[in-house]
């Protein structure tokens, strides 16, 4: 029988000189493929993956695209040694990588650039760079900082992150964190990066600056891989194509052979419609004003903000990751105080707000971070639907009636169409496009009159955002007022009947009815229109 | 927004009591397995050690030893599946057996000092929580330090002499006196460990308090009061361990200024052997009144036997070890299959060794 190579990675790099090793900036990096073969997986009983394998080669960008679930995360995971495959191989360079673990992926120059980034926040970008490969200085223990910093400039440069070495890592954007992960890629001179949805919390200037970064990778003879729920994205910068479904692949295809209907059906089995704007009840005029926000200010993240939204209406508020919209929507449902401004909701004030109180007077608002603030990930989906409707569960005396509460979510997450193997299954065990319905699920239960969905459609996949847009268009038909705050500028031009623009914390324009396109929104949103 | 694609069809959604590898499935069989460990060691014991079982009311007799630790358990439990931690518990017993005792002494009617005891404690409680969350400073240090302020207060409220020689009345009810075989102290325990499942496992509170523990961003953003919650459970827990101390008082016939960690850890102990996640959320009442029993007869039985309290001590430590390592072990394979776990273990040393 076939047997792994045996004993620590220490082949490959045995000629490696050790100083050299450990600041490979001075080393061009060596190309090889790197191979995933016949991989499995499945978790509690459950397949993930069956018998998939794929190829990066040097100098390739691999987009691996697949639904929520169809287990893209799980196989870039398996390539970078957090989780083992329950049969298949990896090779690298034509070795065989046994029993691989995250260490010895590193070692063989394989880097994972995780989803959301795994910094750590109090210690400074330079520092962070180097965490596990820290220069030291001829006395053993000591840690050469300036090599630290001085280098750590360079690699910054390399991946385009104009920031001061020292700045602690909190106070990097997302954007800025996923270069500098990029940069741990080249500080350990990785051979592999991989890409796991790196997009998804990106804006469309900060997916740019990603991808020109990608391409240079590319052209210094690194094989990438690279996970995105956006066609477009997957378009742009794959040039090569696998999709995944149901945790097999369906198919792998150069650039050029295919086209983007292709992929869409591959990817969800089914051919999808053109999505177009459909004329809402909510296009009629006549309709009564029901929230009101008056001059709101929280210096210095926002200031002055005014609006208003009347029933049936789906209103967007587009700005840049920072620009200040998740803070407005977060002070207007009370999470956070304001230092001026009123908000009024159908013509009585919101004094002192709280989340409780905007709850029970009809205002809700949907996280844009659902795994942070938005689900109970272990917790059953039935009190998970229920948790924003506490104070008004059906009681006898003081005790929650149980069949009542759980017909309710029943019912409820039957009008959003949540799939799930039972009301008592834990949250986490369904997809991200299930769990965004979920969510829906929870604040439709709360009756709102008016509702602030933040990035409703954040890591879901694309036949799940169809239901979703049906969700909140249905949702508006009925008479709630919608804002939808989204990074996604398509998104909101296809849904929204007006579009604010904030930028930099101030309201700077406001699109219309029939003028909101993607191309308007996006001058504003830079602060084009000043 | 008209798209080719059919909402997905409506299928039958199973209730929840059909979960099937949920958290609240591994709660019901952790303490599923809690039951069969009282149940052996019970049998142990009656077949081992002569004077344990007692015709049944000796063993009835020996709750008497630990329903009081049982009480700050039931308490520590709902502060715990809350997400934070109460180490005033302790010495909270001293205080409200002190205070009660004292304003006994001072010619207040029995009764009536027991009720201001509590309250006072309760208000103790109320303080805990009120710095923790106006201040927002970690649980593990407010209680730490309440821990030492109430132990002082209570020395020094007893005056070196803790009062002594209650009214009959009382000692029957609070201390040694039984409803035909069952003593009425483990009677108080069977009412206030029910009145607390209830509490957790079926009022809006206990679902705040649960919620709070599992995640307290998302209960935030969800509506749930949490502070006020927060505040809530380490009232509930002041409230208990005072109940705690009055017993305690009642079983000696003697208030104790002196009860501290010999009550808080084997709570603690007591609590989390019950399933209770040391990190909130998780858990059920139901397990921590079950382990209140395995500790208690472990502890007696071992007594009885004529071991010393050290050993007794060093077996609870043990059992705590090997029960959470299990559990935790159990709880990331999503289920009692331990054999598969021991297969996979096999496999890879085996796969290590021919690999060598």
């Amino acid at each position: 029988m076939e047997r792994g190579r045996s004993g620590p990675p220490a082949v490959t790099s045995a000629a490696v000189d050790p100083e050299a090793e450990r600041h490979p900036s001075t080393l061009a990096p060596a190309s090889a493929r790197y191979a995933a073969l016949h991989v499995s997986k499945a978790f509690n009983g459950a397949p993930v993956l069956r018998d998939v394998s794929i190829l990066l080669e040097p100098g390739q960008v691999h987009a691996l695209v697949g639904e929520n679930g169809a287990g893209k995360s799980t196989l870039f995971k398996i390539m970078s040694g957090m989780y083992q495959p329950d049969t298949g191989e990896l090779v690298l360079g034509g070795e065989r990588l046994t029993d691989l673990t995250p260490r010895m992926a590193l070692h063989e120059g394989i880097y994972l650039v995780p989803q959301e980034p795994t910094l750590m926040q109090h210690l400074s970008a330079a520092e962070n760079l180097y965490v596990g490969a820290l220069p030291r200085r001829r006395v053993p223990g000591l840690v050469d900082w300036a090599r630290v910093r001085g280098e750590a400039a360079t690699f910054f440069g390399r991946v385009g992150l104009d920031i001061d070495v020292q700045t602690p890592a909190r106070l990097l954007s997302i954007a800025q964190q996923q270069l500098l992960e990029c940069a741990r890629a080249l500080v350990h001179n990785c051979r592999v990066i991989l890409f796991d949805e790196p997009t998804s919390p990106l804006t469309s200037h900060e997916t740019e600056i990603l991808f020109r970064l990608m391409d240079a990778l590319r052209d210094d003879g690194l094989a990438l891989g690279f996970i995105s729920h956006r066609l477009d994205e997957i378009i742009e910068v794959g040039d090569r194509v696998t999709v995944l479904r149901d945790g097999a692949m369906v198919t792998t295809a150069e650039r050029g052979d295919y086209s983007r209907n292709d992929i869409v059906t591959a990817m969800i089995g089914r051919p999808i419609g053109v999505r177009t704007r459909v004329r809402r009840s909510s296009d009629v005029t006549d309709r009564s004003e029901v929230l009101k926000v008056e001059r709101l200010s929280a210096a210095p993240v926002f200031e002055d903000v005014s609006f208003t939204l009347t029933e049936h209406e789906v209103a967007g508020l587009a700005g840049l990751v920072g620009s200040g919209r998740t803070e407005i929507a977060e002070t207007i449902f009370g999470l956070r105080r304001a230092d001026a401004g009123e908000v009024w909701l159908e013509g009585a004030p919101l004094l002192h707000r709280s989340p409780r109180e905007c709850i029970d007077a009809g205002l809700i608002y949907l996280p844009e971070d659902r795994a942070r603030n938005g689900i109970f990930a272990e917790v059953d989906v039935a009190r998970n639907v229920t948790a924003g409707i506490i104070p008004h569960l059906p009681r006898t005396w003081h005790l929650i009636r149980a069949k009542r509460e759980e017909s309710l979510a029943r019912e409820v997450i039957g009008r959003t169409s949540v799939r799930t193997r039972s009301l008592g299954a834990a949250i986490n065990t369904l997809s991200g496009g299930n769990q965004q319905r979920a969510m829906f699920s929870r604040w439709i239960l709360a009756e709102p009159k008016v509702a602030i969905f933040d990035e409703p459609t954040r890591g879901v996949d694309v036949g799940a955002k169809d239901d979703i847009y049906d969700i909140i268009s249905d949702l508006a038909t009925s008479g709630l007022a919608c804002l939808i705050i989204s990074s996604d500028l398509e998104e909101l031009a296809l849904i929204c009947d007006r579009v604010l623009v904030i930028y930099e914390g101030r309201i700077v324009g406001e699109v219309g009815h029939g003028e909101v396109t993607t191309a308007r929104l996006g001058e504003l949103v830079v602060g084009g229109a000043q | 927004m008209t798209t080719a694609a059919a909402p997905p069809a409506r299928t039958h959604i199973p209730p929840q009591s059909d979960a099937r590898g949920g958290s609240r499935a591994r709660e019901r069989n952790w303490i599923l397995a809690l039951v069969v460990l009282l149940v052996a060691e019970i049998l142990y014991f009656s077949a081992t050690v002569t004077g344990f079982f007692g015709g049944g009311t000796g063993m009835l007799a020996l709750t008497e030893q630990f329903v009081d630790i049982g009480m700050l358990a039931l308490g520590l439990s709902v502060v715990i599946l809350a997400g934070e931690i109460d180490l005033s518990a302790g010495t909270m017993s001293s205080f409200s057996g002190i205070l009660m005792a004292v304003l006994w002494r001072d010619g207040i009617e029995i009764w009536l000092a027991v009720v201001i005891a509590l309250v006072a404690s309760t208000l103790v409680g109320a303080l805990n929580g009120l710095i923790i969350t106006i201040f927002r400073v970690d649980s593990l240090l407010v209680t730490l330090a309440m821990q030492f302020i109430l132990g002082s207060v209570a020395t020094a409220l007893s005056g070196g002499s803790p009062p002594y020689g209650f009214p009959s009345s009382f000692v029957t009810i609070a201390g040694t006196g039984s409803v035909g075989p069952i003593p009425y102290q483990l009677v108080v325990f069977g009412v206030f460990a029910f009145a607390i499942a209830l509490l957790v496992g079926r009022t809006r509170t206990g679902r705040s308090i649960a919620l709070i523990g599992f995640n307290r961003p998302a209960a935030r953003w969800s509506g749930i009061r949490v502070d006020r919650t927060i505040v809530g459970a380490f009232m509930i827990s002041a409230f208990m361990a005072g109940v705690g101390g009055i017993l305690v008082s009642g079983f000696y016939n003697a208030a104790r200024d002196d009860l501290g960690d010999s009550l808080l850890l084997p709570a603690i102990t007591i609590v989390v052997l019950g399933g209770v996640d040391i990190f909130g959320g998780k858990g059920r009442i139901a397990g921590v009144i079950v382990a209140t029993f395995v500790l208690g007869f472990l502890t007696e039985g071992m007594l009885v036997d004529g071991q010393s309290s050290l050993s007794a001590t060093m077996v609870t430590g043990m059992l705590l070890i090997v029960s959470l390592a299990l559990k935790i072990t159990v709880d990331r394979r999503g289920g009692f299959d331990v054999r598969a776990a021991l297969r996979q273990r096999v496999q890879r040393s085996a796969r290590t060794e021919g690999a060598q």
